[in-house]
């Protein structure tokens, strides 16, 4: 089902790093409660893109945002804009799971803790309990909550990370490249995993891997040399795409 | 079509490999068709035997190409043009086959016939093959210049066919109403009519596939229909 409540909207989006423009007037749209998926070559702007929504190319000194992002109709590339409560409703994963090196608890009651969400310890082992049932990962470390979270498998790692994420709370999820360390089964895992948060989150995810793009997103925009080439329903990039560039890419054409 | 050729060498020659396999099919289903219909009015009982041997290669060739395709899909996970040229080439594949089968079908009826068709029979069973042989000629062609043009005209003319069909198919009822006695003759005669016109079908299944292969999107609107047998529109 494609939504058409747009959650994130971009326009003329051009960034930075010092003489380098790595992005050119992007204009993208991302609709609420659906996975998109974000293709393109290596150094094509994809992870500076989802960067720039939870303003985390903020802490590089030489990155310089212009143009628009709005979430929920409200501009974020603004300096009045309290970053930190902006990244308390986008959470991240990325390619390499970082747990911290706590306990599998202390993980996820870190952001909770900090952003003031529970007002006695119930209700952060609720919190905990709860985020490592959404990130399916309660089953396999209820009985050890206190192991430190780096004793765990990388798939379960990268699961630690997305119930990290999802316990505060957010409503955005940006993913770069959350399965490239991950073995089949793992990746599986995730993937189920992704098809049941985007019943309550917005997804957005950076993948190499075509047919994971299909396999879990409802929508693909195809990125390359900082453009926005194309974007469009995943079934209709992956079986008929608008733009030869895109179809070049996707079928291993590229030259 | 794309221009640019795959990054991996060996996965554009397995496309191209099965874009010459069916090709070859394609041309052994033509050579069968018009041997059947040439063997059918001259009642050649010799050549009809050669048809019913011939069509195990087509059968072969068939079953080489599904393999392909299989070994593709699990190789390369095709996408878009890829994936639409894999799944229409078994499909087309697939009706090729048939068309193979409805030939030999006809060949097998050709045994049992007397030496000699009837005269006024023969001109609208050879109309038929005719436009049916000239039909899967047209749309191998449109296959290989992956035409969509002459995809639907081909598509559109299976219409015609139809007509075809159903005047050829009246004319042996008419025969069958003269005497009681050629019975046998009208009832085989009715099967490869039948036949020759079922071979239009998968002509116009080709026609939809290739246009499916070139667009990604299948052809507006119903198949065009001609009058039935037993209609009297």
């Amino acid at each position: 089902m494609i939504s058409n409540n747009i959650k994130i909207k971009t326009q003329d989006l051009n960034v930075y790093y010092g003489e380098k423009q790595a992005l050119f007037n992007v204009n993208l749209d991302i609709h609420s409660k659906e996975v998109t998926a974000l293709i393109g070559p290596s150094g094509c702007g994809k992870s500076t893109f989802i960067r720039c929504i939870n303003r985390m190319n903020d802490v590089i000194d030489i990155c310089k945002i212009d143009g628009s992002i709005k979430i929920d109709d409200k501009e974020i590339i603004d300096n009045n804009v309290d970053v930190v409560r902006l990244r308390e409703s986008i959470g991240m994963v990325f390619q390499k799971p970082n747990p911290f090196p706590k306990s599998i608890y202390d993980n996820i009651s870190y952001g909770p803790s900090i952003h003031g969400l529970a007002d006695n310890k119930s209700d952060m082992d609720k919190i905990v309990e709860n985020s490592l049932k959404k990130a399916a990962l309660w089953e396999e470390v209820k009985d050890r909550l206190d192991e430190p979270g780096t004793g765990l498998s990388g798939g379960q790692q990268q699961r630690l990370c997305i119930a990290r994420a999802i316990s505060v709370n957010p409503e955005v999820i940006l993913m770069d490249e959350p399965c490239s360390a991950l073995d089949p089964i793992a990746t599986a895992k995730i993937e189920e995993l992704i098809d049941e948060l985007k019943k309550s989150y917005t997804i957005v995810i950076v993948t190499h891997s075509m047919s994971q793009a299909v396999r879990v997103s409802q929508r693909t925009g195809f990125f390359h040399l900082g453009k926005i080439i194309e974007v469009d329903t995943t079934e209709k990039i992956f079986k008929n795409p608008g733009n030869q560039m895109t179809q070049d890419y996707i079928t291993g054409r590229f030259g | 079509m794309s221009e640019i050729s795959h990054i991996v060498k060996s996965y554009e020659e397995e496309l191209q490999n099965l874009n010459d396999n069916l090709i070859k099919m394609g041309s052994l289903v033509e050579k069968q068709l018009s041997d059947s219909m040439e063997a059918i009015i001259k009642v050649d009982k010799e050549a009809a035997d050669n048809i019913i041997k011939n069509d195990a290669k087509i059968n072969e060739l068939r079953a080489i190409i599904e393999e392909q395709i299989v070994t593709v899909l699990v190789k390369r996970a095709p996408m878009a043009i890829d994936l639409r040229l894999t799944i229409s080439t078994l499909k087309i594949s697939s009706d090729l086959e048939r068309i193979g089968d409805l030939a030999k079908s006809v060949a097998k009826k050709i045994k049992p016939l007397p030496h000699d068709l009837p005269e006024e029979l023969i001109a609208s069973l050879r109309r038929l093959g005719d436009l049916v042989q000239r039909q899967l000629k047209d749309i191998l062609d449109a296959y290989l210049k992956k035409s969509k043009d002459l995809a639907i005209k081909i598509w559109k003319t299976d219409e015609k066919v139809d007509d075809l069909t159903h005047t050829a198919m009246n004319e042996v009822a008419d025969f069958l109403g003269k005497d009681k006695k050629n019975l046998d003759l009208a009832t085989h005669l009715l099967f490869v009519t039948k036949n020759i016109e079922r071979a239009g079908d998968h002509i116009t299944n080709i026609a939809e596939s290739l246009f499916y292969l070139i667009e990604g999107e299948h052809i507006e609107g119903a198949r065009p229909k001609g009058k039935d047998f037993d209609s009297n529109s």
